[in-house]
């Protein structure tokens, strides 16, 4: 049981750590705590169900998904975060990406009606039964993606222009602007592959349920804030790290100690703790918690 | 600087035109609501019977207060159509209330003292309909409640009535299927945490406690729960043979998913909660089949209203119908009922459903209404056999279907 705790609770982490990497990386750069983008988890899963019933084939689907989401993330960036965004007032945008959120869900509801759509998709993987541990057909999916969408970002972080550019940005906005970074494509950037991260959740999620309706994003809209800021606002591998550490408490304490205390109160618990000991978050070094 | 400055001036300039458009708009709306609704009941009073309605047609669970909405809509254009009552046209007042307690109740203070209906049917969940249920008895306008199955409500006072059957007599029901047609030894439980869970919950309990079977501790879940592998990893390891699951469409197919992704041997029983096509079957896929629920409908019943139902509501809305729907149509089909037979003022139409006998509605034959309005008719078991809902038992036991009254 504990063995499959473990795998449930990564799974349930893995899940987490890509919406919650697409919030930390837009906050990381623009300071904006981006309720829109559970919107973009949303708007993944409905292109991808769309993308899916035309062609039946997952690669499209999820390709359908990254891209409608990343170009709607560059779209809410140039037209609206950037122009309402101000130094002095966080606040601004904090509403303008609840008011989107709720737009978007709306929007969901009318085109595609409140009933669930099914995302029948058939998973690459099959069930595998190691010892007394289960590993699920879509548990395997979701942990390979995130493992290889895990290793991208690395790459792109580390190893490219535009990455390093994020970085730099992330420190230090007018240094960056004065050292020649071009940070209007840093936002794009940003936006759009946190966009498209969201989506791809969002698709993994409705194939794993087979179910994509309206309020999806409802859960995942205020639980990243509390895993993003567990894992020190802007950092991503404090977001993947933050992610993990809640789906193994979910799992955790669903499995063990039982429901007295709903699940999803477990992620907001464990983030009073942590701002009561460690404000800064938990995995935060220094100069990245400006 | 100076482009700062003259962007801040053209800023202010701007909010101040928003302002002033927004004030217009606001106003304008205020005084076209007002006058269409005045001009309105003068001149429909005399022809028009007002019912009112409510759902959650927006929000977590607008698929359901969709389904209601549609039906009560299909039921008042069929009245409508073929001629009214007596001469006189159905008008349904529809309201949202998002699942929100706050909005029941400022909706019920609109149709009390503004809309002038004559009688209300809830198309929303228990919670709503509680907090709604006590200002329309104080204006002592008729309510019943389509699918909300909260004891408490007809408990409320005399104008509030109960269509479905309460959740303690559907728990009971659920139990005594667990025992004489599942063979059950030890059940688990695995109920969502509200209202409708905790009543169900509990006259599953009460009867097997009566019938000597084995009852773990329940397990719990909320609203909007999506991963319930941790939790059934360890109703596996408990023992049990049969899981009685309390649950919505969205929460139940994922548990239905997950307990054949786990590999569990174990027979599901779930409750009208799952009685939905789209919203249940679908989701769930081949892996509901063998699965057992007791629910208000019986899709198999070769009774003609069922039929007609099933076919206008598919025909209407190009999807099938589910058990909220059927609750929803019963609950205003008992009301309009009661307005043919008894008039149409509000003290009628209580009288006319208090004296309901042997109706043959959509969700079985309404046998009566108790002494508080709680609705005796029999539960229905079905079983999912080839991705459909499939007649399986009837649980006819009086002592099981009538209602405690305490």
């Amino acid at each position: 049981m504990f063995l499959q705790q473990l795998v449930n609770g990564i799974t349930i982490g893995s899940l987490y750590s890509l919406v919650a990497l697409g919030l930390t990386m837009v906050y990381g750069i623009m300071r904006v705590l981006d309720i829109a983008n559970a919107g973009a988890y949303v708007l993944g899963a409905y292109l991808g169900v769309w993308g899916y019933t035309h062609t039946h084939s997952l690669p499209v689907a999820l390709l359908a998904g990254v891209i409608g989401a990343a170009l709607v993330g560059y779209l809410f960036q140039r037209l609206i975060y950037t122009p309402v965004n101000r130094p002095d007032d966080p606040i601004v945008p904090l509403i303008a990406s609840i008011g989107l959120f709720i737009v978007m869900e709306d929007l969901f509801r009318l085109i595609a009606g409140p009933w669930t759509l099914t995302f029948p998709a058939r998973l690459p993987f099959q069930r595998l039964a190691l010892g007394g541990v289960i590993v699920t057909g879509s548990q395997l999916t979701i942990l390979a993606t995130a493992a290889v969408l895990f290793l991208l970002l690395w790459l792109v972080l580390n190893k490219t222009k535009i990455g390093l550019g994020w970085q730099a940005t992330a420190q230090d906005t007018e240094t960056s602007m004065a050292m020649g970074i071009n940070t209007r494509a840093v936002l794009a950037f940003a936006f759009g592959m946190g966009y498209a991260f969201s989506a791809i959740a969002g698709i993994l999620v409705a194939v794993h349920h087979n179910a994509v309706f309206p309020t999806m994003g409802d859960i995942p809209s205020y639980k990243m804030l509390a895993i993003v800021v567990l894992g020190g606002l802007g950092n991503p591998l404090g977001a993947i790290l933050a992610s993990m550490l809640i789906g193994l408490l979910e799992a955790f304490v669903g499995g063990y100690v039982g429901s007295s205390i709903p699940t999803d109160a477990l992620a907001f618990m464990a983030l009073i703790v942590i701002l009561l000991v460690r404000p800064q978050g938990l995995f935060t070094s220094g100069g990245a918690a400006k | 600087m100076l482009l700062k400055k003259r962007f801040k001036r053209g800023w202010q300039k701007v909010k101040k035109l928003v302002l002033v458009v927004a004030t217009l708009f606001v106003m304008a709306l205020l005084i076209t609501g007002c006058a269409s609704k005045g001009g309105n009941q003068a001149q429909t009073q005399a022809k028009t019977i007002k019912i009112g309605f409510f759902a959650p047609e927006t929000g977590s669970e607008a698929a359901d207060g969709t389904s209601a909405y549609n039906s009560a809509k299909l039921l008042i254009d069929q009245v409508n159509s073929s001629g009214g009552i007596n001469g006189a046209q159905l008008e349904l007042v529809n309201y949202d209330d998002q699942l929100d307690t706050k909005q029941a109740v400022s909706i019920a203070q609109k149709l009390t003292t503004k809309d002038g209906v004559v009688a209300v049917v809830s198309g929303s969940y228990s919670g709503p309909t509680r907090a709604a249920a006590p200002i329309f008895q104080q204006a002592k306008i008729p309510m019943i409640a389509g699918y909300a199955v909260h004891p408490d409500i007809p408990r409320t006072g005399d104008y509030i009535f109960q269509q479905s059957f309460s959740g303690v007599v559907e728990g009971a029901a659920a139990a005594q299927v667990a025992k004489d047609k599942l063979n059950a030894k030890n059940v688990a439980i695995l109920a969502i945490n509200n209202d409708f869970g905790k009543t169900l919950v509990q006259g599953f309990q009460q009867q097997a406690a009566k019938l000597g079977l084995k009852v773990q501790d329940p397990n719990w879940f909320n609203f909007g729960d999506t991963e319930f592998t941790p939790v059934l990893t360890k109703i596996k390891d408990s023992g049990a043979d049969v899981v009685f699951v309390p649950a919505y469409a969205a929460e139940g197919s994922q548990i239905i998913r997950r307990i054949h992704d786990l590999g569990l041997k174990i027979q599901p029983l779930g409750t009208e909660g799952l009685d939905s096509t789209t919203q249940f079957l679908e989701v769930a896929g081949q892996y509901a089949d063998g699965l057992v629920i007791v629910t208000n409908l019986n899709r198999d019943s070769d009774q003609q209203v069922v039929k007609d139902y099933v076919k206008a509501y598919k025909d209407k809305y190009g999807h099938d119908p589910d058990m909220v729907g059927a609750s929803t149509y019963d609950g205003l089909y008992v009301v309009i009922n009661a307005i043919k037979k008894n008039g149409a003022t509000p003290d009628q139409i209580r009288n006319g459903i208090a004296a309901t006998k042997n109706f043959q509605a959509v969700t079985g034959v309404i046998q009566g209404y108790d002494a508080i309005n709680q609705v005796i008719k029999p539960v229905q078991v079905q079983q999912v056999k080839n991705g459909v809902f499939k007649y399986f038992a009837e649980i006819t036991d009086p002592a099981i279907i009538t209602p405690p009254t305490k």
